[in-house]
């Protein structure tokens, strides 16, 4: 079951709105119905939000997308179409109902931290807590424990008034975390911060949810956060829904031009991973094989070098063209004494800006190994240059 | 007649705005009777404290003085006993006598020495209980407080309460120099050094233009006045705030209230109360009500619309978000409205005392009727003088509000 699904879901102001939700779902543009004197925020929304995921809505300022995420608690209703949390539709919830779901389910982090200037910060983070009537040492201690994680031990009492923008937002979503909700919505929750610590926030959020595994959705208007965050993204159009897939599929498929314009500013380096541009490893032996078989694969294909692996496909380290000539002139039976470890090796998850240092360095491609140090590939600098060169070819 | 004169009809408001009142005071009678009772009680209750200050009541307010120490300090369940106890023990006094025959059963020799030092002649019951509520109080600062400045607190305001009642009840020195350095205490700790200097230099003019008992009777009134404005003008505002109807409804008649002359309200005011204080207060109230209305309004509609999201978003009820969000951060801009309410009471004191309303209003009012230029600007002086010091206390307090410790620790 998804934590949240929205189903056609159309928020239009004015008085005239169901009138414009029918002419909005013939699939007329929201420029042509002006004459209602009606504003349709957002129009024919549906997508899923499955457990455990970070769900990111992107778009331009005036894309609805904030508009969209209030209706996912209930602070918007919805014009027409439907949402369920956890799989009750909370569209016609009465107003307590509706009230017991926000403090219960949903928890959301503001974009200008919405933090109250006249508690203390330990009863901000508490707030959540205070609502739902929990007594006032076992809120605290929560709300202690939540600061921890996000690193704030020591400023409870202090008032957010005298504390900086990061960190303001850092008890923003320890007052979310406290709740202890399944699904925090996040609007712009960067947005107001400077970008050093922006991606602070960016890594200590992704950190969080490593082991937190909550259900997040989070707006923003900077496609590289989205890309950097988001399991999937949405992408949002005048209201509409203009694509919604993960980051690779955005950037290799747009669904149309409007999309396609957006990725062009992406900075690629920082969404495709050392999985997605890495080659077959070539040439490989086993230590069992001898010198100059290892010697004509190198020939062949054209380097000086030759990875070793184990009958597990683990990688053992690489042989040079002058250890494994030394070996034949040495009259060894196979490599294995000539065998030298590799150093640069890395991860299939590390971004592809975190390889060029590492490629620089190593006169060699890269060797891209899982966790039990299984080659999966390798990764040439041409192969480094290839991944950013598709971003110029679309240009 | 000029031919070119066209005929407008009469239209006779005055005379249905007169029938109106009429009305209203045979069909409401009883109404109107009861708050008149409630609002004269009031403001002569508070004249007395203020001008004929009792010893009991001097001990109370030591033991206020000492309670707030306490509960700043978070100690609310001793003292809420102890205010209870004595609360009890005195609605008993007060219904069957009980602490005077307790006291009736007591062997003499217990009370002699107090009461020769103060020349009393019988125990008085209610003060007895007044200071046995003192002694739980400075015992709880001696307990709880240890180590705070609590101990110190309760110290010395015995310390001021026993020479107030000696130099008072004792030595016989008038009520006003006694108590003068109360309201420059007062100033000192809410303000500053600057405002209770001011405040000593002030209240010795008035003392030395012999107007002190009528300062504190208009005084009572404005407290009165302000103290039932507030509690109309809240709510109506925070109404105004909720709903743009209301408001759209409301403002003008706020306008209306603020602009019409305020010589008018007595007219309908003594119809109503016939004359005294009671329609001095009324129409001080109506005068001087509309900024409670509007800044409470505007204060409430000033919070930051995210917060109260926030509020909502974490799933508050509205009546939470009123009173745990929005009315703390509007208490500055509320307290201003105070601030107007009590400014405006003041400029109406002088002319309720043209209905009787008594206090300074009547010495600036018996100066113009006979033209007497020294009794009226001397009564005129003692209202500025009062104002200056209302105004500077309550624009202060609001540094001891929430929000006000929230915008001091942003700076």
């Amino acid at each position: 079951m998804p934590a949240v699904r929205a189903e056609n879901l159309y928020k239009v102001f004015g008085r005239r709105a169901a009138e414009a939700v029918e002419a909005l779902s013939d699939g007329r543009h929201r420029d042509e119905i002006a004459d209602l004197g009606v504003t349709a925020a957002v129009i024919d929304a549906s997508f899923e939000v499955e457990p455990g995921e970070i769900f990111v809505v992107m778009g331009l300022s005036g894309s609805g997308k904030s508009t969209l995420i209030r209706m996912l608690n209930g602070l918007l209703p919805p014009t027409s179409g439907t949402v369920e949390i956890d799989g009750t539709d909370i569209t016609g919830l009465k107003k307590a109902d509706l009230r017991k779901v926000r403090s219960e389910k949903v928890s959301m982090v503001f974009q200008h931290f919405a933090l109250f200037p006249h508690r203390p910060v330990v009863e901000n983070a508490a707030y959540a807590l205070e609502v739902r009537g929990v007594a006032r040492e076992e809120r605290h201690a929560k709300a202690q424990e939540a600061l921890e994680l996000v690193g704030l031990q020591g400023w409870e009492d202090k008032l957010p008034g005298q504390l900086s923008g990061g960190m303001q937002q850092r008890v923003g979503l320890a007052r979310a975390l406290a709740a202890d909700t399944e699904i925090i919505l996040m609007d712009e929750a960067f947005s107001a911060l400077d970008p050093l610590i922006r991606r602070d926030m960016q890594t200590q959020l992704l950190e969080l949810q490593a082991s937190l595994g909550k259900t997040i959705v989070f707006i923003t208007h900077d496609l590289n956060e989205a890309m950097r965050l988001g399991d999937r993204i949405c992408v949002l159009r005048d209201g509409r829904v203009a694509q919604i897939g993960t980051a690779q599929e955005i950037l290799d498929h747009p669904a149309n031009d409007y999309v396609a314009t957006f990725t062009e500013d992406v900075d690629r380096t920082r969404v495709l991973t050392a999985a997605s541009v890495m080659v077959p490893a070539a040439p490989c032996a086993a230590p069992t094989d001898g010198p100059e078989e290892v010697l004509r694969a190198m020939r062949e294909q054209d380097r000086d070098f030759c990875f070793v692996l184990d009958a597990d496909e683990r990688l053992l380290g690489a042989v040079s063209a002058d250890d494994a000539e030394a070996a034949q002139d040495g009259g060894a039976d196979d490599i294995a004494e000539a065998v030298k470890p590799v150093e640069d090796t890395t991860a299939p998850t590390t971004l592809v800006a975190d390889l060029f240092a590492a490629a620089a360095r190593s006169e060699r491609p890269l060797a891209v190994v899982d966790e039990e140090d299984r080659m999966l590939g390798v990764i040439p600098r041409t192969a480094l240059l290839e991944g950013l060169a598709m971003e110029g070819s679309r240009s | 007649m000029n031919p070119m004169t066209v005929p407008v009809p009469r239209l006779p408001v005055g005379d249905s705005f007169d029938a109106s009142i009429e009305w209203l005071r045979t069909h409401l009678s009883g109404l109107f009777d009861v708050l008149g009772a409630v609002i004269g009680a009031c403001v002569d209750a508070l004249t007395t404290l203020l001008a004929q200050t009792s010893a009991t009541q001097f001990t109370l307010l030591a033991c206020a003085v000492i309670a707030a120490g306490l509960l700043r300090r978070g100690h609310l369940r001793p003292v809420g006993i102890a205010a209870a106890v004595w609360a009890v023990l005195y609605i008993a006094e007060l219904a069957g006598g009980a602490a005077t025959a307790v006291v009736g059963s007591m062997p003499a020799a217990v009370f002699s020495p107090a009461m020769s030092l103060y020349q009393a002649e019988y125990v008085y019951p209610p003060l007895l209980l007044a200071l046995l509520l003192l002694a739980a109080l400075v015992v709880l600062s001696f307990t709880y407080g240890r180590g705070t400045r609590q101990e110190l607190l309760a110290a010395l305001t015995c310390v001021a309460l026993f020479a107030v009642t000696l130099a008072h009840f004792t030595l016989g020195v008038q009520l006003s120099l006694v108590v003068l350095p109360l309201f420059v205490l007062l100033a000192y700790v809410v303000v500053g050094w600057r405002v209770a200097l001011f405040t000593v230099l002030g209240f010795l003019l008035i003392i030395s233009m012999d107007k002190w008992d009528n300062a504190m009777s208009s005084l009572a009134l404005i407290l009165v006045a302000t103290a039932v404005a507030i509690v109309v003008s809240l709510p109506l505002g925070i109404l105004a705030a909720y709903s743009d109807r209301f408001s759209t409804v409301v403002r003008p008649v706020l306008d209306f209230m603020q602009t019409l002359p305020a010589f008018v309200y007595l007219l309908p005011a003594v119809a109503f109360f016939s004359i005294g204080a009671v329609p001095g207060v009324i129409a001080t109230v109506v005068f001087a009500m509309p900024p409670g209305v509007r800044l409470t309004e505007l204060g409430i509609r000033q919070v930051d619309k995210e917060l109260v999201e926030a509020g909502e978003a974490f799933g508050a009820p509205d009546w939470a978000i009123l009173r745990r969000i929005q009315l703390p951060l509007a208490l500055s801009t509320i307290m201003a409205g105070v601030n107007q309410i009590i400014m405006l009471s003041l400029s109406m004191v002088v002319i309720a005392g043209m209905v009787g309303a008594g206090g300074l209003g009547n010495d600036v009012y018996r100066g113009i009727a006979q033209g007497n230029v020294p009794v009226g600007f001397e009564g005129g002086i003692a209202v500025v003088v009062l104002a200056i010091y209302l105004d500077r206390l309550t624009a202060a307090i609001t540094r001891f509000s929430p929000a006000g410790r929230a915008a001091a620790a942003a700076r």
